[in-house]
């Protein structure tokens, strides 16, 4: 029996950092994209109603109770996206299993599956899960993190099966714009593959040049577009595991089977907080996005401050940044690693060695770029979801071990 | 305490809801079922504005359906949510409006939201429908539920409150509302796709523009293109125009 698979499935590297983290005390974490807040009052309040009046004991339907498709459904009329409630919206256990729920049904085995590179750490295994292979694209970190379209397309093979990513993208921050969108799906449409659209962070966006524009606002691609969204993130809900995907029927049911084999019907107290979520939370959302976006020009004002060090793309969406490492100062600290991290530094490269000093010496938690993919080698992602006070005892911390290496 | 409060929030607004109806006697288009009723909503108030304008109809904002959402929709007021202070607010405001406003739509379209027994007849005694319309009966959970038929039972009790003068729209698709024609007083209107609906969509096909079907009511015919998907769109347009060809 064969036991090491080239395709094994890895715990996540942003959870192996958080985990490292949790051993050494004194840490300040800016690597999981958790938001610091604690879910809304309303939010909470509507689930506790629903388990006092019963609600919530047995299973849903398999695509979510009625009123909270209706609802999604509303929403996302509101933003030039329409799906039929009843056939086309399916209410999820979080994004991830939306995800893996849309590829175990449209993959067979050995089919390819394009992500941008970087781009979120847990679609690799999502893929390989489903039997398929991740085929990186890699962006431009000059074009602020746009797709490459002849890149993209020299990768598009007979075995292409669909493109997966993340609009606004993670971990870069940043917003693939409609023009980029559009070439994308004309190249869908040319070589026949779907698109996976993940919009978890659309809620978060600060200062784009352009309106934030969804591909699931196209109609000619509703037939191969599954659009993806997570109330973890814009509601700070990321443990009642909610999220929905819609798209169109045909799609919708045969992801829908799958859906059912796996988990039957999402947490249905879970269904209710969403709902409330998206009838009541609207003040919540929009005092986030002023926080974030307060918490974003913080975290680029201490970056500035260290530009021997860091060089990047500012932001306009999400919580995340992911700075460029200099190359003086990563040759300097990843050129002898101790032998306690060389097994670390092995799997992967110097963006490992750099997020591990940065852990064990400064006591700052962040994620290696690599983890993103092989572009974001020599990057760091930093989340500023996290409170001005941890940003800032974060930089602090890490301005003195820079000051320690005369850096 | 907070029990207390709500109750007395509830019977406050209730008697002034009855009073503002009392004195501005606008018809009244009720709309209940389990999901639709929104859209639904919507389009009967676009319809309805296209041929009596802007200020002569209004409908529930968001959803305000319920035992304290209705009245305040009707009292054109936002809810209070948690906070003792904005509810005291919203009820001097509710004093003020049914009193002293001049002001109110000829025409209220109103979502009637009903949970569990008893509801309906709730919201009845304080509004009187002119026409009533149910989208449908469904369930959002798997296992066998009498909840149901309760909630059958509550149609029933909105379709028997109809007047001779008044017209019951029932979903011709719908089982459970087909057969509660038989305890209305009312004209009744089915409608849908089915065989025997009075207003009726056919050959209902859909492609990347949104849907387009063939409509038939009153012997008259009309091919009809929504760019939304779903059924219930269909049905919210036919009965939005049903219930204009009324009005």
């Amino acid at each position: 029996m064969q036991l090491v698979d080239k395709n094994k499935v890895n715990l996540s590297p942003i959870k192996e950092m958080e985990l490292r983290a949790s051993r050494i005390p004194g840490v300040v974490s800016l690597a999981q994209g958790v938001p610091s807040f604690d879910t809304p009052d309303p939010i909470k309040r509507r689930a506790i109603e629903a388990i006092e009046q019963g609600k919530v004991a047995k299973y849903s339907l398999a695509p979510g109770i009625l009123e909270l498709r209706e609802v999604i459904a509303q929403k996302l009329e509101e933003e030039n996206k329409f799906f039929d409630f009843e056939e086309e919206i399916i209410v999820t256990a979080g994004s991830i299993e939306a995800i893996t729920a849309t590829l175990l049904a449209l993959l067979a085995p050995g089919d390819e599956v394009l992500i941008p590179d970087p781009t979120y750490t847990s679609y690799q295994p999502a893929i390989k899960v489903a039997g398929g292979i991740p085929v990186f694209v890699p962006l431009e970190e000059e074009n602020h993190w746009a797709f490459d379209i002849a890149e993209l397309e020299k990768r598009i093979t007979p075995k292409t099966k669909a493109l997966l990513f993340c609009n606004p993208n993670n971990p870069t921050g940043t917003i693939f714009t409609r023009n980029y969108l559009h070439a994308v799906a004309q190249l869908a449409i040319k070589h026949d593959f779907y698109i996976l659209s993940d919009e978890v962070y659309k809620d978060f966006i600060f200062d784009a040049n352009e309106k934030f524009y969804s591909l699931a606002e196209l109609r000619g691609i509703r037939d191969r577009l599954i659009y993806i969204f997570s109330f973890s993130k814009a509601y700070a809900m990321t443990g009642w595991r909610i999220a929905y995907l819609a798209t169109h029927q045909k799609l919708a049911k045969k992801i829908l089977a799958v859906h059912d084999a796996l988990v039957t019907c999402a947490p249905v107290v879970s269904q209710y907080a969403a709902l409330a979520a998206l009838e009541m939370a609207e003040e919540e959302l929009a005092k986030y996005h002023a926080i974030y976006k307060k918490r974003r020009d913080l975290i680029c004002r201490r970056l500035d401050k260290l530009k021997n060090i860091f060089e990047y793309q500012k932001p306009d969406s999400a919580y995340f940044v992911f700075p460029r490492i200099n190359k003086e100062v990563l040759k300097k600290i990843a050129l002898d690693p101790p032998a306690s991290n060389r097994e670390a530094i092995r799997a992967g490269g110097g963006s490992w060695q750099f997020a591990i000093e940065l852990l064990e010496k400064a006591k700052v938690a962040t994620v290696p770029g690599a983890a993103f993919g092989p572009s974001g080698e020599d990057h760091i992602r930093m989340c500023f979801g996290r409170s001005e006070e941890d940003i800032d005892l974060a930089f602090d911390k890490m301005e003195m071990f820079f000051d320690n290496l005369k850096l | 305490m907070k029990s207390f409060l709500k109750k007395f929030i509830q019977y406050y607004l209730k008697v002034l809801t009855k009073f503002v109806l009392w004195r501005h006697k606008p018809f009244i288009i009720a709309i209940a079922g389990s999901t639709g009723k929104t859209t639904v909503k919507e389009y009967i108030l676009k319809f309805l504005r296209e041929k009596y304008g802007e200020d002569e109809v209004r409908g529930n904002p968001r959803s305000y359906n319920t035992e304290i959402g209705l009245p305040l929709a009707i009292l054109y007021l936002e809810s209070g949510e948690s906070s003792f202070w904005k509810w005291w607010k919203i009820l001097i405001q509710a004093k003020i409006k049914a009193i002293f406003s001049g002001k109110f739509p000829s025409k209220l379209v109103l979502e009637l939201g009903v949970e569990k027994k008893g509801d309906m007849e709730y919201l009845l005694e304080m509004v009187k429908p002119n026409i009533a319309i149910i989208t449908n009966i469904e369930a959002s959970f798997t296992y066998p539920n009498s909840s149901l038929d309760i909630i059958s039972d509550e149609m029933k009790t909105l379709v028997e409150r109809i007047s001779e003068k008044g017209t019951v729209l029932l979903n011709n698709d719908d089982a459970r509302l087909r057969d509660l024609a038989e305890f209305s007083k009312a004209k009744v209107i089915t409608y849908g796709l089915e065989e025997g609906s009075s207003a009726k969509a056919e050959n209902l096909e859909t492609d990347i523009e949104g849907q387009s079907f063939k409509f038939t009511f009153n012997d008259q015919q009309e091919d009809v293109k929504i760019k939304k998907y779903g059924r219930h769109f269909v049905y919210a347009w036919i009965i939005a125009k049903v219930v204009k060809s009324i009005l």
